[in-house]
Formats: C-alpha cells, structure tokens, sequence
C-alpha cells in the first residue's frame, strides 16, 4: 500500500470500490441461488420420499383385495376339499392379508387422517378375517347346516362393497395427494429454473459491468500514461533546449571572460610598458596639465630635482623651473610655455634653471611637447637635458 | 587512391589528432591565458617562459604552430624565431607583442621571418582568426 499522501489508497480508489462492490453483488446472487437451490433440493428430496411412501401405500392398499379374494377363495376351496392342506392354504392367506394389514398401518401411521380412513379398511378386513375364521371352525365341526345358514346370511353382507367403496375413496384421496404434490413439484422445479437462470444472467450481466469498468479504467489509465509520457518528452525536450542554449551561453560567457581578462592584461601590460619607457629616459620628463601643473615625473626628474614625486606633483611646474632671463621661480614668465601648449606647437631648447631642493638653481635645456589626444591639447611633456658645466 | 582504400577502418574512422601550438611569453599570466583559451578552441598548447625552454620543447614535440612574444627575458624574440625556424623550417611563426609595430615596418621588416604580427591588446578573437588561417581548425 503506497504511503504517498497524495497517492489514492487501496479503498480510496473510486473505480476500485466500484469493481469490488460488482463482485460483492456478484458474490451475493452466487450465495442467494445456491441457498435457494439447496432449499428446493432439500424439498425434492422430501417430495421424493413422500411420493415414494405414497406409492408404497397404494400399491399395498391395491394389493389387499385381491389378497382378500385369495383368502377367501383358499376358504371356499377348503369348504369343498375339507383338506388340511386347502386348511392351511387359506390360513396362510389370511396371515399374508393380515401381514400387509400391517404394512398399510405402518404406512398410515404418521398421518391420523390416512389412519383414520385405513381404520375403517383394516375393520371391514377383521371382520372378513373373523368370518373366514367362524366359517372354517363350522366346518371343522362338521355342522354343515349351521355353515349353510351362516354363509346364506353372509351372502347378503355388503362388506366387499364397503370395502370396495373405502379403498377406492382411500386411493382417491392418496391420488389426489400426488397430482397435487406433482403439480407443486412442477413448480418448484420452474421456479428453481428461473431461479437459476436469473441468477447466471444478473451475474454474466454483472460480470460483463465490472469488466467494463476495469477496461474504462484502464483506457483512462492508458491514456493518463500517454499523457504523462508526452508531457515527459516535451519536458525532456526543452530541457535539452534549455541545456543547449545555457551551454553556448556559458561557452559565450567563457569566451567573454577570457576576451576580458586578455584585455585587462594588455592594458596592464602597455601602461607598464610605457610607464617603462618613460622611466627609463635618462632626461628629466615632466607631464604636465594645460595649466602647467605637474601630474608626472620621472626619476631622471627626481634625479635633478632632489624632489620626491608627492611633493611636485599637482604643483606648478613653475615652482621649480623659469627660463633664462626671468629672475627665478617667483618671477618665472611660463607665457611662452603656456602659450606653447594653448597653441599647440613645440618649443625646443630654450635655456632654463631648475630650482633643486638643496636651494641651489642647474641649468637646463628645455623643450616642450603638447599631448594631444583626437587633436585636442590635453596637457603637455616637458623636458629637460642638463647643461653640463663648461670646462675651463 | 588504392593506399586510401586501404586504410584500415579504425584509422580512417580514427578522430584527427590536435593541432600543437608552442606558445612563447616570459609572463606567467599571458601563458596561462592563451593555455586557457586556445585548448578550448581544441589546439594543444606547451607553453615556454624561456627561450631555452622552448627549444627543448621544439625539438622534443615538434609544434605546428609557434606563437612568440618580442621581449623575453634573456633573448630577443625575433632571434629565437631564427632559432626556431632553423629547427623547423616549414613551421608557422605569430609575433605576439604588446609593442606596437607600424604596419608598414611589419610588411617590409618582418615578414620574412614571421608569418604574422598579433598586438597585444587585440582580442583573442583576431589571434584565432590568424591561428585558423595558418593551421585550420
């Protein structure tokens, strides 16, 4: 059973409860025809035994006149034989009548109107015994005219009709019982038939429900599932989209950050290399702005001047340097140095001091440079080459 | 053409060996980064900081492209390019430098020694495309 809270359970399955509960219906019909079944064969069989007993009873009832008429025909024959034997003959009769007197009671015995109407038999069968029996002792007597006047007087008894009359009234009532058993039974019979029947139907019917739940539910799985594996495809396309397109992305960027780091190289590279260049002029260079402040100098300039860079630079070049003519740096006239780089065009060696940090002031020859950036002034290189002292 | 059909399948369905560049520069950073970028174009790179490193490079895996810098630290790189050239005539040659040469000074003094002038500070981009067309891809 799946532990996922999101997944259904077992019984939380909507076509699931629906299958079972087809089967529990199914199940359910199975259960009421057997148990309907087993009834009417339990009342088959009963049905069975009854008729069977019935059967039993009229064939004993149909046997007892003729067993009769065999008693009382051994009787007759022993009246006119007076033998022993036709004696005995007669006598065994009797004892069988009395015999399937027995059987019939026996028969009728669980129901009392059965035995009530047999009674009535087995009274007029006893009082045909008892005659048989006066009749054979008149004879054994010898009386013969007391046995004529006995049977002239039984000729005009009515008990074979009654008996006549009761047995077939008997076998009448028995008759009728077994029609209408027989009709019951038919019945039974056509209902378990319907029964069973209706029962097998309303199960194929069933049956054939559930089956077309189970294969609704699995088309819509199946489709489900297609769903789900398109829906993955696509996904799984664009994921493979998405990973190309980040890839060339990175590559992009990969490529752009090299690209700026060679950049970055490179500038480093060429402004310590012209920082090189500068630094290594044996001549002093001072670059200057277009208001002749410094902004650099190199060590041939630190050199000459005895100055460290932090205490010229953003200073006025004027400060340290005047042109020969002028009475020093106090007075130094930078018209012509300014106007060089206002202008545009050089100025070359023209005779200059410089003021060293120790006070003392060294001759110079100077030129002048403007820096041009897109034909623009922005500022100026001045250089100085120091005049070595004459030789006398 | 019967020595091309020959040829077993493996090695005519065989993956073509990278192309070998030495590349020549006495500054660590520059090495690392022309390693960094030509490998991931598919070229393998040895890389020399001296010209004794580099001749010992040459002449034990012989390069199909030499990418040099101007200035190294005990030689002149032009000078190593004769050396080098010397070894391996037939071999391509890329002057890679930040001195900024005059084009008409590349044409009439360098190129019978170099196949080709890069500056410095152009991109990687521009070296590639000289590399491409001196090798391929």
């Amino acid at each position: 059973m799946s532990t996922d809270p999101s997944q259904p359970t077992f019984f939380g399955d909507r076509t699931l409860r629906r299958v079972l509960a087809f089967f529990a219906l199914i199940a359910a019909v199975l259960v009421a025809v057997v148990a309907i079944s087993l009834h009417n064969l339990s009342r088959s069989i009963a049905t069975s035994d009854w008729v069977n007993h019935t059967h039993a009873l009229i064939t004993e009832l149909d046997a007892l006149q003729p067993t009769l008429a065999a008693a009382e025909g051994e009787l007759s024959r022993y009246l006119l034989t007076a033998d022993a034997r036709d004696h005995e003959a007669y006598r065994d009769k009797f004892a069988e009548l009395g015999e399937r007197v027995d059987v019939v009671a026996a028969l009728t015995a669980g129901s009392p109107e059965e035995e009530q109407q047999f009674a009535a038999i087995a009274e007029v069968l006893a009082r045909r015994a008892a005659r048989a029996s006066r009749i054979s002792t008149l004879k054994k007597s010898g009386d013969a005219a007391a046995l004529q006047q006995f049977l002239a007087e039984d000729a005009e008894n009515g008990d074979q009709r009654e008996l006549t009359r009761l047995i077939e009234k008997f076998r009448e009532h028995q008759t009728g019982l077994l029609s209408s058993r027989d009709r019951a039974s038919f019945q039974q019979a056509q209902t378990m038939r319907w029964t069973v029947l209706g029962g097998l139907g309303l199960d194929l019917l069933l049956l054939v429900g559930a089956a077309w739940l189970i294969r609704d539910d699995l088309a819509a799985r199946r489709q489900a599932a297609r769903v789900l594996q398109q829906d993955k495809e696509q996904l799984e396309a664009r994921v493979r989209e998405r990973t190309v397109e980040l890839t060339a992305t990175n590559a992009r960027l990969a490529a752009q950050n090299l690209e700026e780091r060679w950049a970055k190289q490179a500038i480093e590279h060429q402004n310590r290399y012209n920082l090189l260049i500068i630094d290594s002029i044996s001549d002093a260079v001072f670059v200057v702005t277009k208001l002749m402040n410094i902004s650099r100098m190199n060590p041939a300039a630190v050199h000459l001047t005895g100055c460290e860079p932090a205490e010229l630079i953003d200073k006025p070049l004027s400060r340290i340097l005047w042109l020969a003519g002028d009475a020093g740096p106090a007075k130094a006239t930078f018209d012509p140095l300014a106007r060089t780089l206002v202008e545009g065009h050089e100025l070359r060696d023209k005779s200059a001091f410089v003021a060293t940090k120790g006070g003392q002031s060294t001759a110079v020859r100077l030129s002048v440079y403007p820096l041009r950036d897109r034909d623009k002034v922005v500022g100026g290189v001045v250089v100085l080459q120091a005049v070595p002292p004459v030789s006398s | 053409m019967s020595h091309l059909s020959s040829a077993s399948p493996s090695a005519a369905g065989a993956k073509p060996a990278a192309k070998h560049i030495l590349a020549i520069d006495d500054e660590a950073p520059i090495l690392d980064l022309l390693k960094e970028y030509l490998s991931s174009q598919g070229y393998r790179v040895s890389t020399a900081g001296t010209a004794v490193e580099a001749r010992h490079i040459a002449e034990a895996d012989a390069p199909d492209l030499i990418i040099s810098d101007l200035q190294l630290e005990e030689t002149d790189g032009l000078h190593l390019i004769e050396q080098l050239r010397a070894l391996m005539p037939a071999k391509p040659v890329i002057l890679l430098t930040g001195v900024l040469f005059d084009p008409q000074v590349v044409e009439e003094n360098l190129k019978w020694k170099v196949s080709a002038y890069v500056s410095k500070t152009a991109p990687l981009q521009v070296l590639l495309h000289e590399i491409r067309r001196l090798i391929g891809s």
